[in-house]
This record gives structure tokens, sequence and C-alpha cells, in this order.
């Protein structure tokens, strides 16, 4: 007859570290874990789509800086001076349109050089929002890692409760089998049967649960990793593209400043440029004038002499014959005043003798 | 110390803290009044940029090799951080949770320390690169007449600190422009686009140029015109017990300059080894209330002295048509090491010239 199954398995209590585990446990422990990574995620898309934004306005930004930079270099005249010019100012805010701009080009430009400035700086905050992601999901990867060692000592546990109770299942079926059929020992060996049945159905769910707990944090952690790494690759992307243009932008500052000075210097040029056009213009005109005006004095001269005698003997004629004709009426004039005169005597002179 | 980009220095710590330290009180032991740029905010400026790199935000400093002081880098960095200040802080959260996780890796422990930086920065008000202000003096709508007072401040491209201050009367008319707008309140005034420009291109000029070129727009009557320089700042750090020394590369090509030039390569600096320090600070005034027509500046002569005796002529006759004096004057701030240097130029030109002492701290 073979030893009696050892039946003292039964009352043994299963030490299984955590909580306790159920279906709906470990959904909502799993269902937790992801909703983090989720929302490390979400993060993620948000700030990479900010990065694009970033680093686009930034490369437009930094071309329109080195566009002024070429222009002023004498490099960029493709239509020539004033296109050129009205081109690049056309890049500044608030000037689309204007011919020429009335405002200081130097000021503009380190109106435009502070905005970049601040733009880089906004981008390379998001480095250490990045880093601090980073690091919460190592953090995360850490705890996740202590949950697989402790479903692994669960299953282990389980696996080895199970195993136990299924030598000792094997057992009470032999027993049952060698004990009289419809006796009280049979009956026993039966109920005992049934409990290690109960037991074993618990305990081969729990090998189940732990098992699969194992395998989905495991498969958690390599998502979280996964997330860290791009978060972290993000992060040294975003970073070297800002530290380079930070550089750029802390190398050009004199250089900005130098070349809205000369836009300004070339400004004031080219205004004085315009009052010496119309200025030259103007003498041109002048010039053009007296020329003409010569031109046509010498080949008319002879004419304006002749003219001038046939004047002087017109002139001469007429002023004769007006002094004639004035003569004449001052003559009779007189002439009329003495006979009168006379008159007036002989009235009065009959009176007297 | 070579040139780092066009015109621009860098300096590190501990240096760059000795240079920002003696800037400092050089501002204070100026004793500047309104001609000058505010010295309040450049002082906050100036402090906030040694904060920077203590906390670690920045590594270095970056200064202008001609004018000596903080470059338009160094002062757009502050400028920015104290814009960004705000948002920055409320994304970054409560500094003792940052100071909590200072150990787990170095992005907190340099989260915590910009938190702190920042904390301090958004209270000040910082010095403006660029800063446009007109100011009604005067109304009388009756005969249509206002007189104004414009202010710039304005970090030059020559590397010095400036203000300009010009007082005007603008006499308004149907048929003319005008150059500087009251709003319907008769209260708020501001340039127009083209003069505020044009005073913006002009401002380095000497005010007596500037007073000239005003007088000619129409419809304005200039009453003074004066400009508050701050800069050169030449500077001698000894770094590395002495080894080697860091100095402003490229001081200005007149007396000054040439006095700094031969005093770095003589004798007088061989012989320091402390930080030694000297910061101009000029003023230029073209005004009809100014007496008498003279120059204190060692460096800026009257341009009448500066002329040939035919050009001489033509340039008294042309004053003769504009109602204005100018007067010129420098004062110093300079440590002991480079009071004879400041000195010696002064005397050299024929001014007198206050030199504050700049102690060591």
């Amino acid at each position: 007859m073979s030893a009696k199954a050892n039946l003292d398995v039964l009352n043994r209590q299963v030490a299984y570290s955590g909580e306790g585990i159920s279906v709906k446990s470990l959904e909502t422990e799993i269902h937790q874990e992801r909703t983090v990574q989720d929302s490390k995620v979400d993060e993620l898309k948000g700030l990479r789509e900010r990065n694009v934004e970033i680093q686009g306005a930034m490369a437009d930004e930094l071309k329109k800086l080195r566009r002024f930079s070429d222009y002023l270099n004498g490099t960029a005249h493709k239509g020539g001076f004033l296109a050129g010019l009205k081109e690049v100012l056309s890049y500044i805010p608030g000037l689309k349109g204007l011919a020429l701009s009335q405002r200081s080009i130097e000021e503009l430009l380190k109106a435009q050089y502070h905005l970049s400035a601040r733009r880089v700086k906004e981008a390379a905050e998001y480095v250490d929002t990045l880093k601090q992601s980073e690091q919460d999901l190592y953090k995360e990867i850490d705890r996740i890692n202590v949950k697989i060692v402790e479903m692994a000592k669960n299953e282990r546990s389980a696996l080895g409760y199970v195993l136990e109770l299924k030598g000792v299942q094997e057992q009470l079926k032999a027993e049952e089998q060698a004990a009289e059929a419809g006796s009280v020992e049979q009956r026993d060996i039966q109920a005992n049967a049934d409990k290690v049945h109960a037991k074993l159905a618990e305990h081969s769910t729990n090998v189940l649960l732990y098992g699969s707990a194992e395998e989905r944090y495991a498969r958690l952690k390599d998502n979280t990793r996964k997330l860290a790494e791009t978060i972290r690759n993000l992060a040294n992307d975003i970073q070297q593209y800002t530290t380079a243009s930070s550089i750029k932008l802390d190398m050009a500052s004199a250089q900005i400043q130098a070349i809205g000075r000369a836009a300004d210097a070339a400004e004031v040029m080219l205004e004085m440029k315009r009052s010496l056009d119309v200025m030259t213009e103007s003498m041109n005109v002048t010039t053009q004038f007296v020329s003409d005006t010569q031109m046509f004095f010498r080949s008319n001269l002879d004419t304006f002499i002749k003219d001038l005698e046939t004047f002087d003997e017109t002139t001469t004629g007429l002023l004769e014959e007006n002094l004639k004709k004035s003569r004449e009426i001052e003559d009779a004039r007189i002439k009329a005043a003495i006979d009168k005169a006379v008159a007036q005597q002989q009235q009065s002179a009959p009176a007297g003798a | 110390m070579s040139i780092v980009a066009l015109h621009t220095q860098a300096l590190v710590l501990p240096e760059a803290e000795l240079y920002l330290d003696l800037l400092g009180r050089a501002l204070q032991a100026a004793r500047l009044n309104n001609a000058f740029p505010d010295r309040r905010q450049l002082q906050n400026s100036v402090d906030t940029l040694r904060d920077g790199l203590r906390h670690g935000v920045y590594g270095e400093l970056y200064v202008d090799a001609r004018a000596g002081l903080p470059n338009l880098a160094s002062f757009t960095r502050v400028r920015t951080d104290h814009e960004l200040a705000a948002a920055s802080l409320a994304r970054m959260g409560a500094r003792g949770e940052l100071e909590a996780r200072r150990d787990e890796a170095e992005v907190f422990a340099r989260m915590a320390d910009r938190h702190a930086y920042l904390e301090r920065l958004q209270r000040l008000e910082l010095a403006p690169v660029d800063q446009h202000r007109v100011l009604l003096r005067r109304h009388d709508p009756a005969s249509g007449t206002a007189a104004f007072r414009i202010e710039l401040t304005k970090l030059d491209a020559s590397g010095v600190y400036l203000r300009l201050l010009i007082e005007l009367t603008q006499v308004s008319s149907l048929w003319r422009r005008k150059v500087v707008d009251l709003e319907a309140d008769g209260e708020t005034a501001a340039a127009s686009e083209g003069f505020r420009a044009m005073v913006y291109r002009c401002a380095d000029l000497d005010a007596e140029t500037l007073f000239v070129r005003l007088h000619g727009v129409e419809g304005v009557q200039v009453e003074r015109v004066a400009r508050g320089v701050i800069g050169p700042a030449l500077y001698s750090l000894p770094v590395g017990g002495g080894v080697a020394v860091r100095r402003t590369m490229e001081a200005p090509d007149d007396a000054l300059g040439r006095a700094w030039h031969a005093w770095s390569l003589g004798a007088g600096a061989a012989e320091t080894e402390r930080p030694e320090m000297m910061v101009a600070f000029a003023t230029d005034c073209a005004a009809g209330e100014v007496r008498e027509e003279k120059s204190n500046d060692p460096v800026s002569p009257l341009l009448a002295e500066r002329l040939g005796p035919q050009e001489g002529e033509r340039y008294r006759s042309l004053r003769g048509r504009y109602p204005f004096k100018v007067f010129k004057d420098r004062k110093f701030v300079a440590t002991s090491g480079l009071k004879a240097m400041v000195q010696g130029v002064c005397a050299a030109a024929g001014t007198r010239n206050i030199v504050y002492d700049l102690r060591p701290a």
C-alpha cells in the first residue's frame, strides 16, 4: 500500500507578494500604466508639432537675416539695387507692399533679432520639458520592472503550489481506487480530492494571471522604453538645433547692427541721391534750355539785328512823325492863344484913348 | 583672448563676474543724471547677467570689443528671459519639487537653478535696447503750437549706450505734415514714422549736427539737443593668477584709445595684478540756453577748433543762422591703476574733468 497523501498542502497559505490579483485588478493596473504612457505620447505629439513649427519659423527668420547680409554684401542684386532693397524690406513684418520704408533698417533688424532670439529661447525650453518627461518615463520603467519581478515570483510560487496539488491529487486518485467502493474511506478521499481540485482551480488561475501580467508588463516596459528613447532623440535634435541657432545669433549680433547701420547709411545716400537726381534733372533741363536758347540766338542773330535795325528805323520814323505832329499841334495851340490875347487887347484899347 | 565674432569678445567665470561687478559699481559711482540712460535699469541688466552666469544659465558673457560694454546679444538674452519668465515658471512648477529631484538627473538641477534666476528676474525693469518716448511739454491749441520732448535710448551700433533728448516746438498747419502727432485727448503724443526714423538714424551724430539737421525740418523749431553717452569701458582683468589678461581689444582710435593702448603695452599694465577698469560718461548739448560755447571733453573738441581757416570762416557764417551754442563734457570712473592714464589724457587736451574713484570690492 502506498503512503497516504499529505493533506497539509490544503491548509498552506501561499504568500503572493503585492495586493493580490484578479482579471479586473490586472486590467485596471495595466490601464493605469497605459494612461501614463498615452499622456506622454500626446505630450510628445504636441511637442513634435510645436518643434516642427518652431524649427520652420526659426529657419525662415535666420534665412531672412542671412538675406539682408547677402543683399548688403552685394551678392543678391538680382533685379537691380532698388528691387533687391524692396524685396528684403518686404520680409520685415509690417512693411509688405511698401516700396521703400521710412523706418530705420537698423532698428527693424534689431527688432527682428529680438524676435528670433526669443523664438530660439522658447524652443530651447522645450528641451528641458522633454528631458523631464524622459526622466519621468525612466522612473516609470523602474516601477514596471519591480512589477514584472513580482509577477514572475508570484507565478513561480503559484506553479510550485499547483504542482504540489497535482501530486496530491494523483495520490488521492490512487487511494480512491484502492478503497472500497461506497465506504467511508472512499467518501473521505473523494471529499479531499474535491478540496484539492478547488485549490487547483484557484491557483491555476493565479498561474495564468501572473504569467499574463508578467508578459503584459514586459510589453508595457518595452513601449515605455521606446517612448523614452523617442523623447530623448527629439530633445537631442531640438537641443542641437537651438544650440546652433543660439550661437549663430550671439555671433551675429554685432553684424546685425553693422548691417543695419550700413543700410541706414545707404538709405540716407538714396535720399541724397534722389534729391541730387532731382537737382541734376533740373540742372540738365536748365542747361539744355540755356543751350537751346543760345543756339536759337546764334542761328537767328542776323535776323534779330536786322529786326532791331528795322525796329530802330521804324521807331525813329514813328517818333519823328509823332514829334512833328506834336509840334504842329503845339504851334496851333500857341497861335490860338496869341490870337485870343491880341483880340482882347484890341477890345479894351479905344476906351483909354 | 581673441575676438570670437565681429567686434565681440567673450568673458567666462570668474573674470566675467569680476567685470560685471566693476561695471555695476562704476555705474553707481558715476552719479548719472537723466541726461544719461536710466542707471537703475542698466544696473538691473548688469546684475541679471551676473545672476545668469552664477546660476549656470549662461556659460559666457559677450562684450563689445570697441566700447567694452555688454553687447546686443547680452542685452537681448536678459530681455527675452524677462519676457518669457512668467510662462516658463508656470511650466516648471514649484522650485521645491525641482530641488527635491536635483540629484536625480542633471536636468532637474538645471531647471531648479533657472527657476531661481527667473524668479528674481521677473520683478526687475531692464535696460531697453531701443526705446522711443515722446512727451508733451506745452500745448497751445489757439496758436496750434505744441512743445515736445523726444527721448531716444539706444544701444548704438558702435557699442556705446546712449540717450538722446530733443526739445522742440511744432507749429501745426493744414498745409504742413507734422513730425509729432498729438492725439485727440491733447495729452498723448507720437512721432511720425519718418521723423522717428531720422532721429534714430542720426542718433550717433553729435548734438550740433543733429540740431542743424532737425532745424531744417519744416514747421519745427528746435530748442535743445542733448546726448548722454555711457562708454567706452576699458578694462583689464588678470586671470589665472595674472598669467593672462582679459582686456578691451578694439578701443576707439582717439586720444583715450591711444592712451589705453600705450598703457596696455607699457609698464602701467605690467605692474598691476589687480583688475582695472575705466568707464567714460560723455555729455554733448546744443541749445540756446548754453551760455558759453566750449568743449570740456578731451576726446571730442568743438568742430570750430578742428577746421582750417577757410572752412572755419564758412562754418562760422553758417552757425550764425542758428540760435544755439554747444557745450561738451566728459567724466570718468576709474580704478587707481588707470586714473593716471585718464588724467594724462585730460591734461594733454587742456580739459578739467571729474574722475571718480572705482574701488575694488
